[in-house]
């Protein structure tokens, strides 16, 4: 630290236990030892699954372990009271260090020592001196062109007492800032998270082809009012030749007041927003519409067919029965435990009165009722599916602060990094011989040994002028 | 297909410039260590036009798509982005003779990559998305350079140790190597160029998390374990401030960092789940 460097803001006076919190709170050690904490406490959230439902961690643990693990908070870990008190100990201890830094920071921008005076000059580790048979304005002007090429702008120049000029250049004294950008970034991001979880919400809504919502559930369980309508012309698929999934997309609208005023496709990766409420691709599926089913003979001929409105009761045509597609599978699990692909339940109204008899009829498998018994069986023999997309529903009015955070962040460590707040004295005088003599020295707050050869470089130019 | 042939001649002359940077050390001799270099360079020449040519071969499957989306992809990239940010600070700093103990990496990490399945699949859905290519880019060169730093710094406990034992021997094996406080500095320095490039990662994939799945932090493993290797380089970085916590603190914490670096991006996907999932089989 050279005699120019503004020094730490002196230790705090007051009362002794004042001044001792305060030192614990702005101390560098605190801050790499609850890094170190944090990085070490997150590790146990990624080991342990978090926000399971606590009947899953009993296949896991021991019923004792669970019970603790519970207690403890670490099946939710990241929102456990200590860890939220590590963070809220990070805040705290950012906001000291930067009110602790703060007027030292302050007191480097300023202007200070505009002459390269013998206190200076002592603390200066580069300071040379070159003596030139040029006159003073010819070296003045050769000088400001060379020393102009590292530090553009002008320089202020002070008239020595004892004729001649000292010279005051800088450069990046803005970057000093960046300590601030750096830090208090953190706290932007931390401000927005809070934001977020106090005031946003995020939701979940499945909306048929062609229906409209205005309410979504959150994940808290309630229910949400928009102050819109949103509306879904259409969900499409499409899968790769692998069966992969390839896009998903659904055509959404929004409505006010029975209005159309926003149209927009969504798909994963591009969502619509409307009112700081956005809406995500996030998944679909199928609700039977319209089921036809056939009832057939043990000999293979088709006694009755009726095409069933889902969760409708009805006749068979010809038969005493009435049927009533109630349930759907889109993966049917078999007896056996494999995969039966997609299944209607369907409920058997016997003639005479009495309980229904529940069936399932695979659509891939038409004559799987056959093994019930019996001298009648039933088979599905179309299935018209009800489309819907299932959209994830946010609002998040701390986003914004989140990202202003994080540009800020990345913006003071670039800073921080690879600039530095650069300051050049140079002396321009007479000597006593009457040769023009140069005095030059530089300080630099960071990166010093960049700029020692940025110096030398200049000192040597310097010399070769002629 | 082209592309393969090509990354398995760049594991091939990664492996030669291996051989050579360890001749070097042994022979020193400044011829060897020229060739070694040029030989590194030759490696990025190759391995650059079997990514162009992979990327180029998706078009023409008509896939189209940037070649960083598989653990194949990104072990490639990765060896890729290593040899360069390797390339880089050796001309800067001038530590070819730390290149026998980093130029193996990129080989390792081709013969690595070579185990796992290399055909050129198409995207699904959550991965159709600009911000890849700026997520994993700005990751993987901050894993690079963390990863010379790693090199840098156990080299720096072995030099450190030796200088403590016999300060002033001279032509010892240990004298050919930068000194311990250059090597310190190479360590910083290293991860000052990995720090603000693995902070541009996070945010971007938060970014693009948002985009996609509507949260910015879900504290899924992946995120988690990128949250915890930036705080332990974020300790670092103030632990070299602190007086007293240079040299020897400092190389171990640099040491720990690529540790949970390397789990990271393979321990994650191997033994946790989550969302980023390029290292299962499928
Ligand atoms: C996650 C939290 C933090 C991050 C990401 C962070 C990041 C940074 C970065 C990137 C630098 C620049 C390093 C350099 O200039 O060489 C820095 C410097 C610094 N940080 Fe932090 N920091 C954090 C927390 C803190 C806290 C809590 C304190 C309070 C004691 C603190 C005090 C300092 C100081 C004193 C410097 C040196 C500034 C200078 O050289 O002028 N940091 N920090």
């Amino acid at each position: 630290m050279s005699a120019d460097e503004p020094v730490k803001t002196a230790k705090t006076e007051g009362t002794d236990w004042i001044a001792t919190i305060w030192n614990f709170l702005t101390s560098l050690k605190l801050v790499v030892i609850l890094l170190l904490i944090l990085s070490a406490l997150s590790i146990a959230g990624t080991v342990i699954e978090q926000n399971k439902p606590l009947q899953e961690y009993y296949r896991y643990y021991q019923p004792g372990t669970v019970a603790l693990f519970s207690k403890l908070g670490l099946f939710d870990m990241y929102h456990s009271w200590w860890f939220v008190a590590c963070l809220s100990l990070l805040a705290l201890n950012i906001t000291a260090c930067t009110m602790d830094r703060y007027r030292g920071i302050m007191a480097g921008m300023r202007k200070r020592n505009l002459i390269l005076d013998e206190k200076l000059s002592k603390s200066l580790q580069n300071l040379t001196t070159i003596r030139y048979a040029l006159p003073l304005d010819a070296v003045e002007k050769k000088m400001v062109e060379l020393a102009g090429k590292e530090f553009p702008g002008k320089p202020v120049v002070t008239a020595a007492e004892e004729g001649g000029s000292h010279y005051f250049f800088e450069k990046g004294k803005y970057s000093r800032l960046a300590f601030f950008m750096t830090h208090l970034s953190i706290l932007i991001i931390f401000l927005g998270a809070l934001i977020g979880s106090f005031f946003g919400y995020k939701g979940y809504v499945n909306i048929f082809e062609g229906e409209t919502v205005s309410q979504v559930e959150t994940r808290a369980g309630k229910i949400q009012n928009l102050n819109f309508q949103v509306k879904c012309n259409t969900f499409n698929a499409e899968f790769y030749a692998s069966g992969m999934p390839m896009d998903y997309r659904s055509d959404l609208s929004i409505l006010q007041n029975g209005k159309e005023v926003v149209r927009k496709t969504i798909r994963v990766n591009d969502p619509l927003t409307f009112e700081g409420v956005t809406f995500y691709q996030s998944s679909y599926g199928g609700q039977p519409d319209q089921v036809a089913i056939e009832a057939v003979s043990r000999d293979g001929s088709v006694k009755g067919t009726v095409t069933a409105p889902f969760g409708r009761v009805v006749d068979i045509p010809g038969m005493a029965e009435e049927v009533e597609a109630a349930d759907y599978q889109e993966h049917f699990h078999l007896p056996d435990g494999s995969e039966g692909g997609r299944a209607v339940g369907v409920n058997i109204y016997p003639a005479k009165g009495g309980a229904p008899a529940g069936v399932w009829l695979l659509v891939n498998d038409p004559e799987y009722d056959k093994r019930r018994g019996g001298d009648t069986y039933f088979r599905v023999r179309d299935l018209k599916l009800k489309k819907y997309t299932g959209l994830q529903v946010n609002r998040d009015p701390g986003e914004i602060l989140v990202w202003l955070g994080s540009i800020l962040l990345i913006a003071g460590i670039m800073i921080a990094f690879f600039m530095s707040h650069k300051k050049l004295w140079i002396s321009l005088r007479t000597d006593n011989k009457g040769r023009s003599e140069l005095t030059i020295g530089g300080t630099a707050n960071k990166n010093r040994d960049a700029f020692a050869r940025e110096m030398e470089q200049m000192i040597q130019s310097l010399k070769e002028v002629s | 297909m082209t592309n393969s042939l090509l990354f398995g001649i760049a594991t091939f002359v990664y492996f030669f410039a291996m051989v050579l940077y360890v001749s070097y050390l042994a022979f020193r001799s400044e011829m060897l260590g020229k060739v070694a270099s040029r030989s590194m360079l030759g490696g990025v020449v190759v391995e650059t036009a079997a990514i162009g040519m992979r990327w180029y071969e998706s078009y023409q499957m008509g896939i189209g798509r940037a070649p960083l989306t598989n653990l194949y992809e990104s072990l490639a990239f990765f060896a890729w982005t290593f040899a360069v940010i390797y390339l880089v600070l050796e001309r800067k700093f001038k530590i070819r003779t730390v290149g026998a103990f980093v130029a193996p990496f990129p080989f390792l990490i081709m013969a690595y990559a070579a185990l796992n399945p290399n055909d050129i699949q198409p995207l699904v859905p959550a991965l159709k998305s600009n911000w890849l290519i700026s997520h994993v880019v700005s990751c993987f060169v901050g894993y690079a350079a963390f990863a010379v730093s790693f090199g840098v710094s156990i080299l720096y406990l072995f030099k450190a140790g030796s200088e403590k034992r016999s300060p002033k021997s001279a032509g010892s094996f240990w004298d050919f190597l930068p000194s311990s406080s250059g090597l310190d500095e190479i360590g910083y320095k290293t991860i000052a160029i990995g720090f603000p490039l693995l902070t541009i990662g996070i945010v971007t994939g938060a970014f693009w998390a948002n985009v996609a799945w509507g949260t910015y932090w879900s504290w899924d493993p992946k995120e988690t374990w990128s949250l915890i290797v930036w705080l332990i380089y974020a300790a670092y970085l103030h632990a070299r401030i602190t007086r007293g916590w240079r040299g020897k603190r400092a190389a171990i914490l640099s040491i720990v960092g690529f540790a949970a670096t390397i789990f990271c991006y393979l321990g994650v996907n191997l033994i946790l789940s989550g969302l980023h999932s390029y290292g299962s089989a499928s």
